[in-house]
């Protein structure tokens, strides 16, 4: 606040000392004093302002195909490990048949087994993989080197470690001993725009750094190994994935950079017992820890979408828009006029749409709220299909999608909708900085041309 | 007999192919032959001293290139990651959906060395871990399992045990060998392999039956009322290079081109007939030769064929042509000639006859009949051994050469059939030093075993015996 009005000060002052001195030089005073004014305003704006956040670039892992999970073989393990249960397996087998997951999707090696037996050794080694391999990834294409990062975050919701990940990543790549490192756990899926919310907080603070955010789940403890239907359905969407993401506020990498930060929008439903309830982790009776998933959530997460786009539309909405939207609201409310209410058309706002791919049902609920089209929803539902729901990272492969499928242009925006636990609805818009040319790497790179693919409601083999 | 020595069995897993198959789910017939094997089980082990896969972590073994290396093969194989399902017909046929093969990972309490002394056919029972298909249900079950069994110092059994409805030990030593050359980096003579008998060219044949003696000998075959089982014992002889090149060339004169596979059925047999009480007064005895028939049939490289390609024929001899010191001699002549003998119209019109006569009513193929047995059984892969492209004179086997990325070859590779019963199964096969050394498994009803084990003929030959427990 000091500072604040230090600077304000200090831009009168010199504006008052130019303005005297102009006035005495020229022949038209108002017209000077108008000038002046315009420009102490400018000048005050752009000194101000906060910087501007950039998105330099971004790596989706890719599982090594060897990880892949054909629907015959995730049917075969079922029937084996729930022999004593036929209801549970029944119920198992139900979901996988309309998840809308391919047969490409991957799990950890320690899932392959039968029965699974993972313990922390084998937690360790996914994390590894993972990670490191998205990381070099990232930093083989942005050019950087570990030298060159000043603020790292993971975001890692369900498996914690000492020393944490993030202390892995710096023990790994040997980063410099003043990085600023966090360790998000717990958050859920929407912790990856969280993290993007933590980093651009921390670069408007430091000015000319680099940040590295981490976004993943580690699968292997985190299996259900019980036999309580409530709790069987993360066994059947979560995936292996990863994304690594290099956000900077340097001026010398805005011209390489792909996207720039517009606009970040949290929502937490938190203090809605409901809500907070919908998605806990807890034990079964016999002691096995999952998550149960309320019946509730489609409605929970459609109620969250709708707080978070009241205050997303106002920022970004055009003129009309938002019109409609007031004289709807005013018919509504205060003619008591029978009328729907008006869901404005984010399509006018955004170009791409990047939903959380936590199902096909969160996808199709998403779809209908907004009414988006087939083709505004087709990266979400591909990556749903191809990688699965790899939790906060899933926003990063739809993304990469997109630019696989050479449709991101500049100038355009993208808006990514995650959900998470808590409940929570986040979003963030970015704009397309620069013309992106179809990258030649990445998790899509080899298997773009194969998609989009039907997928049948239900998959039957 | 001494006590089994410990193998623990502590983990079971599923490998998948890297690649779906495509188009997903599409089914496969299968052959005649392949139906008729469908009682019997394949059990190959290979044997190396050092393992070839990295030690560190639990998964080291599952992240190397070995795994990589077999998940891409298996995109190949989809008639290996498949599961059998039942046609309309009642009848098997394979059901393309990837589902994987199972794998096993053992240990075992004692070293390799020791183990190749010591143990015996039921101690290695428990390196290729085997269920027939439960209750006739096969959802769930992988018709292919892949054991790892890591032993004391640093050896390692890799076993493959599989139904033999979907394919022979050829095509499975042939996977093998791929599985070996991929992760070596090397290009595979064998894959991708062809799965599935093209269709035959049945013109050559005269309308009226052709009644080979293939198609008699099986037509007899499925009269044979089964024989009570008895308790049956196996054994390992291996003998070496120089001895049966000696033996060779001592009756080179009158049978110049016979193989090792024809010395020693021959030997065998005589040797076996001698034991057996039961054939003291019959006048004529027969052998059943079991012959790789892939190169018989319409596949344009054989050896790529991925299923069954076996001829089961009928040898008879006359006990008075065998008797008196030439009698070795006459006899492998015997076994030459009908090997050789052995041609398209035979392969084609067996399948013919399996195809037809097998079929019941509703058309349904009943229960699979015994192939290998009841009578005594001898089983050939000398179409195993390739000469070498830079030598002539020196002859390599294919299973010799299955070398990871470390270059080490096996120590010993062991050929076992499932549900062998009757008067006994005797398989040839090659042998780690190459050349013409073979490596003999005779599975005999026990008293047999233990007066074949101290016949003096065959004793004359030095075989070194592995594999038969505690002597």
């Amino acid at each position: 606040m000091l500072k604040f009005a230090t600077e304000v000060y200090q831009c009168l002052i010199i504006s008052f000392s130019l303005h005297d001195l102009l006035l005495n030089l020229s022949l038209f005073p108002y017209t000077v004093s108008f000038l002046l004014l315009i420009v102490t305003i400018a000048v005050f704006h752009f000194m101000t302002k906060p910087r501007t956040i950039y998105l330099l670039d971004f790596a989706c892992f890719k599982p090594p195909s060897m990880c892949r999970v054909p629907y015959a073989t995730a049917f075969e393990h079922g029937r084996i490990i729930l022999a004593s249960q036929p209801k549970s397996y029944e119920f198992q087998v139900k979901i996988f048949e309309r998840a809308g997951l391919g047969e490409e999707t991957s799990l950890p090696q320690a899932l392959h087994y039968i029965p699974p037996d993972p313990n922390l050794k084998d937690a360790r080694q996914e994390t590894e993989m993972v990670i490191f391999a998205t990381v070099d990834s990232l930093f083989e294409q942005t050019g950087l080197d570990p030298e060159d990062i000043d603020i790292l975050i993971v975001n890692c919701s369900l498996f914690i470690t000492s020393p944490s990940l993030s202390s892995m990543v710096i023990n790994k790549y040997k980063m410099r001993s003043n990085v600023k490192s966090y360790n998000l756990s717990g958050m859920g899926c929407s912790a990856g725009l969280i993290s993007i919310d933590l980093a651009k907080n921390l670069l408007r603070v430091h000015s000319e750094s680099n940040a590295i955010v981490i976004s993943t789940e580690i699968i292997t403890p985190n299996s259900y190994l019980g036999t309580e239907r409530s709790m069987l359905l993360p066994n059947c969407l979560f995936r292996m994935g990863g994304a690594a993401i290099l956000l900077t506020n340097k001026r010398s990498l805005r011209k390489q950079a792909k996207y720039s930060l517009l606009h970040v929008v949290r929502t937490h439903k938190g203090a809605d017992d409901k809500s907070y309830g919908c998605v806990m982790q807890e034990e079964d009776k016999d002691g096995h820890a999952g998550v149960t998933l309320n019946q509730d959530l489609m409605l929970i997460a459609a109620n969250s979408l709708k707080l978070n786009i009241s205050i997303l539309g106002s920022l970004v909405l055009p003129v009309s828009e938002k019109l409609l939207f007031v004289i709807n609201l005013i018919q509504r409310k205060i003619a008591k006029q029978k009328k729907k209410r008006y869901i404005p058309d984010f399509k006018k706002a955004f170009d791409h749409f990047c939903i959380h791919a936590g199902g096909r049902g969160v996808i199709d609920e998403i779809q209908k709220s907004l009414n988006l089209s087939d083709d505004n929803v087709e990266a979400s539902r591909m990556t749903l299909y191809r990688w699965g729901n790899t939790s906060s990272s899933s926003l990063w492969y739809e993304i990469g999608y997109i630019e696989a499928k050479g449709r991101m242009k500049k100038g355009e925006k993208v808006w990514q909708i995650g959900f998470g636990s808590g409940f929570k609805c986040n979003s963030v818009v970015w704009k397309c900085n620069r013309n992106i040319e179809v990258p030649k790497t990445g998790a899509w790179a080899d298997i773009i041309h194969k998609y989009p693919v039907f997928i049948p409601e239900v998959v039957k083999l | 007999m001494s006590p089994n020595i410990q193998v623990n069995v502590h983990s079971r897993l599923t490998v998948v192919s890297s690649t779906p198959t495509e188009p997903m789910g599409q089914t496969c017939a299968l052959t005649p032959i392949d139906r008729a094997m469908a009682s019997h089980s394949v059990h190959i082990i290979f044997y190396y001293r050092t393992s070839p896969f990295d030690k560190e972590g639990r998964f080291a073994m599952d992240l190397d290139n070995v795994r990589i290396s077999l998940s891409d093969l298996l995109s190949k194989y989809p008639r290996m990651t498949g599961r059998l399902v039942r046609d309309g017909d009642g009848n098997w046929m394979v059901k393309y959906n990837d589902a994987g093969v199972r794998m096993f990972k053992a240990s075992v309490e004692t070293s390799i060395d020791e183990w190749l002394k010591f143990a015996n056919e039921s101690d290695e029972r428990n390196l290729t871990v085997w269920e027939d298909m439960p209750y006739g249900d096969p959802t769930s079950w992988s018709p292919f399992h892949i054991q790892l069994s890591e032993f004391v110092g640093g050896g390692l059994a890799i076993g493959l045990s599989f139904t033999h409805l979907l394919a022979d030990p050829t095509s499975a030593t042939l996977f093998y060998k791929s599985w070996t050359d991929a992760e070596r980096g090397e290009p595979s003579g064998h894959s991708p392999p062809i799965l599935g008998l093209p269709p035959l060219d049945n013109t050559s044949l005269s309308t009226t039956t052709k009644n080979t003696s293939i198609t008699k000998y099986l037509q007899d075959k499925s009269k044979l009322a089964p024989t009570s089982s008895k308790t049956m014992a196996t054994s390992t002889f291996k003998f070496s290079n120089t001895i049966i090149k000696q033996c060779l060339y001592k009756i080179a004169e009158k049978c110049p081109g016979a193989t090792p596979f024809d010395y020693l059925t021959a030997l065998f047999w005589l040797q076996i007939l001698k034991i057996k009480s039961s054939n003291a007064h019959s006048p004529t005895q027969s052998i059943s030769l079991c012959i790789d028939a892939r190169k018989q049939l319409d596949v344009p490289i054989p050896m790529k064929l991925f299923g069954n390609a076996l001829s089961f024929s009928q040898l008879s001899l006359q006990n008075k042509h065998v008797a008196g010191d030439n009698g070795l001699v006459e006899a492998v002549e015997l076994v030459h000639h009908h090997v050789n003998a052995i041609k398209k119209d035979d392969i084609v019109s067996m399948i013919n006859w399996l195809e037809s006569s097998h079929k019941g009513m509703d058309g349904a193929y009943p229960e699979a009949v015994q192939m290998y047995g009841p009578d005594l059984t001898c089983v050939s892969l000398e179409h195993l051994m390739i000469p070498k492209t830079d030598s002539k004179d020196e002859i390599e086997s294919l299973v010799y050469d299955a070398k990871f990325r470390n270059n080490e070859k096996p120590v010993h590779v062991s050929y076992r059939v499932g549900k062998v019963e009757g008067e006994g199964l005797i398989i040839i096969a090659p042998s780690a030093e190459g050349g013409v050394a073979r490596t003999v498994t005779v599975t005999l009803p026990a008293e047999e075993m233990a007066k074949l084990c101290e016949d003096p003929v065959i004793m004359e030959m030095e075989p070194i015996m592995i594999l038969s427990g505690k002597r």
